[in-house]
């Protein structure tokens, strides 16, 4: 009994070795480094002076720093909710279709997902050249004038947010119709016979049943775009950056640019305060409200 | 009998007529969507085929006049895109075989054995997710580089191989094997190792094609680690080499956007052979996170 | 059969041993030029590389223009994983030097590749030396200049009797000017990079300049009438926008575009589209054109230049071994020497012995304004200035809303001037 149990263990140690082996070196352990780093004047490469709170108080009279905590939440706020509008609207006509036609509409909506960033990066800054964009044809007549929408700092928010919308909703498209399926479809013919309206229909059946479904996309969402680099970096290359700056941006601006690793390691644990605090607050909030 | 089914079929007819109307609306609605939501790529595609004094007139059309692969042509000819391509094949084949077999391991011991640590493993796991792994850049280079890994493949590869989300999906599968298959093996004489190999692993296929490809894609995609490790042109990625591409170029927008098709191709025809393991993996991943 | 096999494999790894016997130093090149440079670039390092088969081979990799460069640079010399040599901005230098990013251009070094002062022009010389070593060899300067669109010009009467613009010098002649070209069917007199202030801020330096103010004095930023003196040139392009002679929010491809498709009569930009405007002309696309030193503003002529000049990182960790220092010595002499093609890419070559010979005075419209170098200056010499520096994006970001008339003037001095002195 006890050599089996020991066997046991032995198997276990073998075949969670290599998993914990990655994770502890690049996981745990940057982890760890990066709090520890954050309490230094460290450039990136190289050992550091231990300063205390020193990084952290700098924080609070950091211009750009707050306008990074600002623009993450501005796009957070531009991106979590329509996102998941939008998606649950799509979700809706989609589910309406059967077979054939409805994996091509869905492949429509869901290939953008797929694709890299830069990729994105390219076709949207096509889209919307200053000179020969064909958007701009939209723009022109409205605004008087083409505008270059990655420049102009109240367009550059909005146009990354739609664009993170267009890229990313396939994946919030596919929870809501998976949520959607599971709805027995009784409930609904039950409500037909019974004469309710189609907006009736929504809000008294539907809407409550795929609540814990919208709960779970708002939260990834959430989450995911609280990390936004990758879109913002690419569009506002030899812009304004500093009044564009995003959190993570803002890491790799002071750790690989301005070589100061120590800094950017504060920045880094700021972002991941914020990023705990605001999924258990969010969460705690929405499950709250489901339960009522 | 008859006379209620009749009833019953006369207001059917009745509201079936209602209901086609807003229906047939709702869907050419749908379909209308669907098409505004594709026609950046549509453009992007007709764009690069395009040769370029035709892209740069005013009102260029839809379809393009005079169709012309040059753009890809001089894409294939003028950048290292067959290096990038054979750097993001190498490396997302890698990552993506490396992160199913551990997860696989993992996610197997987890479930089935009993071991010390195991609870306190599959917690730290769990929490994981809150850590933003960006936030790491700075240490995942500091340590790539202590260990002279810049700038080459298994650099690249190495923090790309953290998925605790394999190891949770597969914990969870195996957890749902019932207990006899696992029982009569054991009586059987099976150790572990076959257990997993021959029974577990074979009965949880369809998740394993779902992983494997959300993770190569995922990985084919990855910009900012790949776009931090690398430095010379022969080891980049396609999904960064793309962004170096437009200044060697000059404004010559068919080119910069044939290398956009082409970086993204691999990855979109992954997606439409397999739409159906995709969307699976993807309803995978989501749910264990609620 | 198997003995043929045989003999030709003796033969080929007869081959393989004589080729390999001549060990072949391998040089690793970054450089940021793409475009018309990048195309010079290639071909001259393909030639270079066809010269020195069997000894050295030059392998290039071009990186992005700007920030992401240098920050490649940065933190790969620190981990010791920097290329052989480099190219370089000059007015980054200093800022590399604080940051141990180069490594020292001996006397024996400069002896080993034939140059010596003399070789070069006493500013550009100036520009690659932090107090008293040298850190580069210079390689070519390339100002900004005025192109114009000679048909344009014509048309609204501004070309002298000696075929060049007339009548531009002072603000309100040029905006004279600007609007004459306008009301002959003209739609923007102008075009300049009005979208990315870090650009702009050659021209308003040169402006700065012109009224002999400086950014820096005695390790003071803006210090008393200089701050006057910037929000003159500022509003000098900024007035060029908000009074319709120049569009708005205009990136770098769309200020070429709009010169090159007549939509606009003039453009300031660097030398270095000099080859977008030859190679054009040669395919007939383009109208008669030319390029001339910026007009003069204020109180004398002044241009801004950069230099381009080859580095060699300082490899952390790394030793040089005395084979590779001399083939990175060779490739740069090699450069020199052969830096007439180079002038084909607008820059003007910065080893003298160069642009004194008669083919590069017959380059036009290279030697039109080859002269402006005698008014040129370069950035502040201070670690917090050049390409990708602190300056460099506090320009970006004061400077972009000033132009557009999101702010005035003197709220974008006031700004720059804040985070001027708010650097360590």
């Amino acid at each position: 009994m006890l050599k089996s149990r020991r066997n046991e263990i032995l198997v276990a140690a073998m075949l969670v070795a290599p998993f914990i082996a990655i994770y502890g070196w690049l996981f745990v352990y940057p982890t760890v480094q990066m709090i520890r780093l954050s309490f230094t004047d460290a450039p990136l490469i190289g050992e550091g002076a231990w300063i205390g709170l020193e990084n952290y108080v700098k924080l609070f009279t950091d211009k750009v720093y707050r306008t990074a905590v600002w623009n993450t939440s501005y796009f957070v706020l531009l991106t979590v909710i329509p996102g998941t509008a939008v998606a649950l609207a799509i979700a809706l006509v989609v589910s309406r279709l059967r077979g054939y036609a409805q994996s091509l509409v869905l492949a429509a909506f869901f290939l953008p997902y797929v694709l890299p960033v830069t990729v994105v990066y390219l076709i949207w800054n096509w889209l919307f050249d200053v000179q020969f964009g064909i958007l701009q044809s939209v723009i022109e007549p409205i605004m008087g004038q083409p505008v270059n929408v990655w420049r102009r700092i109240p367009w550059f928010m909005p146009t990354v947010a739609l664009v993170t919308i267009w890229w990313t909703n396939g994946f919030s498209i596919l929870l809501f119709l998976a949520g959607l399926r599971n709805i027995s479809h009784e409930i609904y013919e039950a409500a037909e016979l019974d004469g309710a309206k189609r907006g009736q229909v929504f809000w008294k059946i539907t809407w409550p049943l795929i609540w814990p479904v919208t709960v779970l996309c708002l939260t990834i969402q959430l989450i995911l775009q609280l990390k936004i680099f990758d879109q913002v970096y690419l569009f506002s290359l030899g812009g304004r950056t500093a009044q564009t700056m995003v959190l993570v941006q803002y890491i790799f601006d002071q750790a690989f640019v301005h070589n100061d690793g120590g800094y950017g390691a504060t920045v880094a644990v700021s972002l991941f305060i914020i990023v705990v605090a605001f999924s258990v607050l969010q969460f705690q909030g929405l499950r709250a409200r489901g339960e009522r | 009998m008859t006379a209620t089914t009749a009833e019953v079929s006369a207001g059917e007819g009745r509201t079936l007529r209602f209901f086609d109307v807003g229906s047939v609306l709702l869907t050419i609605l749908t379909v209308i969507c669907a098409l505004i939501w594709f026609f950046p790529l549509y453009w992007a595609l007709i764009t690069s085929i395009k040769p370029e004094d035709e892209v740069v007139r005013p009102f260029s059309g839809l379809i393009p006049e005079n169709p012309t692969l040059n753009g890809y042509i001089y894409v294939i000819t003028h950048s290292n895109i067959g290096i990038w391509y054979l750097n993001s094949t190498i490396t997302a084949l890698s990552i993506t075989f490396l992160v199913v077999l551990m997860g696989i391991c993992c996610g197997y011991a987890i479930s089935q054995l009993r071991f010390p640590g195991r609870m306190a493993l599959w917690w730290i796991i769990l929490a994981s997710f809150m850590i933003p792994v960006p936030a790491l850049i700075v240490n995942h280079f500091i340590i790539i580089a202590g260990v002279k890994l810049l700038n080459t493949h298994l650099g690249i590869i190495l923090p790309q191989l953290i998925a605790p989300v394999t190891v949770i999906v597969y914990k969870q599968f195996f957890d749902s094997v019932p207990r006899d298959f696992r029982e009569a093996a054991v009586m059987d004489g099976a150790n572990e190792f076959q257990l997993l190999f021959r029974i577990f692993l074979p009965m949880n296929w369809g998740v394993t094609t779902a992983l494997a490809i959300i993770t190569f894609i995922g990985a084919w995609n990855a910009f900012l680690w790949p776009f931090l490790a690398t430095k010379t042109e022969d080891m980049m990625t396609v999904t960064v080499g793309i962004t170096e591409v437009q200044d060697t170029f000059g404004v010559a927008y068919a080119r910069v956007l044939a290398g956009a098709v082409m970086a993204g191709l691999p990855v979109a025809l992954v997606y439409l052979i397999f739409q159906r393991r995709v969307t699976q993996a993807i309803m995978l991943s989501a749910g264990i996170k609620g | 059969m198997n003995r043929t096999l045989m003999k030709v494999l003796a033969t080929v790894a007869l081959f393989a041993f004589a080729a390999g016997a001549q060990a072949q130093e391998t040089v690793i090149w970054w450089d940021f030029l793409g475009g018309g440079d990048g195309i010079r670039m290639k071909k001259l390092l393909e030639d270079f590389n066809a010269e020195h088969k069997d000894t050295i081979e030059v392998q290039a990799t071009t990186l992005d223009w700007g920030v992401p460069f240098y920050t490649k640079v940065q933190t790969s010399a620190a981990v010791g994983e920097g290329p052989d040599i480099m190219t370089y901005h000059t007015s980054r230098i200093p800022l590399a030097v604080s940051q141990s990013t180069l490594a020292e251009i001996t006397a024996d070094d400069m002896t080993a590749m034939g140059l010596s002062q003399d070789t070069f022009a006493a500013a550009t010389w100036d520009a690659v030396h932090v107090d008293g070593k040298q850190w580069a060899v210079p390689f070519d300067t390339h100002p900004i200049v005025l192109y114009y669109n000679k048909d344009k010009l014509t048309a609204a009467g501004l070309i002298g009797a000696d075929g060049l613009p007339a009548g531009l010098n002072g603000i309100d002649n040029f905006k004279a000017a600007l609007k004459k070209i306008q009301e002959s069917g003209t739609k923007w007199g102008i075009s300049t990079v009005t979208a990315d202030g870090n650009f702009s801020f050659r021209t308003i330096y040169s402006l700065l300049c012109q009224q002999d103010g400086v950014v820096l004095s005695d390790g003071k930023w803006l210090d008393g009438d200089n701050v006057q003196k910037l929000e003159n040139s500022v509003k000098v392009v900024a007035d060029w926008v908000t009074e319709g002679y120049s569009p708005s929010y205009t990136d770098y491809p769309a200020t070429v575009a709009l010169f090159t498709s007549g939509t606009s009569a003039m453009m300031i930009n660097g030398v270095w589209e000099v080859p977008t405007m030859v190679d054009l002309e040669k395919q007939g696309k383009l109208f008669n054109w030319g390029a001339i030193e910026l007009p003069v503003f204020f109180n004398h002529p002044c241009t801004y230049e950069d230099s381009h000049a080859f580095a060699i990182p300082n490899n952390t960790g790394k030793t040089v071994t005395p084979e590779k220092h001399a083939a990175v010595l060779e490739v740069i002499k090699w450069m020199e020497a052969h830096s007439l093609f180079w002038a084909t890419a607008g820059h003007i070559p910065a080893n003298s012995a160069v642009t004194e010979t008669a083919e590069y005075k017959a380059m036009q419209p290279q030697a039109t304004y080859a002269v402006l170098t005698a008014n040129g200056i370069f950035d502040p010499k201070s670690k917090y200035a050049g390409v990708a520096s602190p300056l460099f994006d506090a320009a970006g970001n004061a400077f972009t809303a000033a132009i557009n008339g999101e702010t005035t003037p003197t709220e974008a001095v006031a700004e720059m001037k804040e985070i001027l002195d708010a650097l360590e």
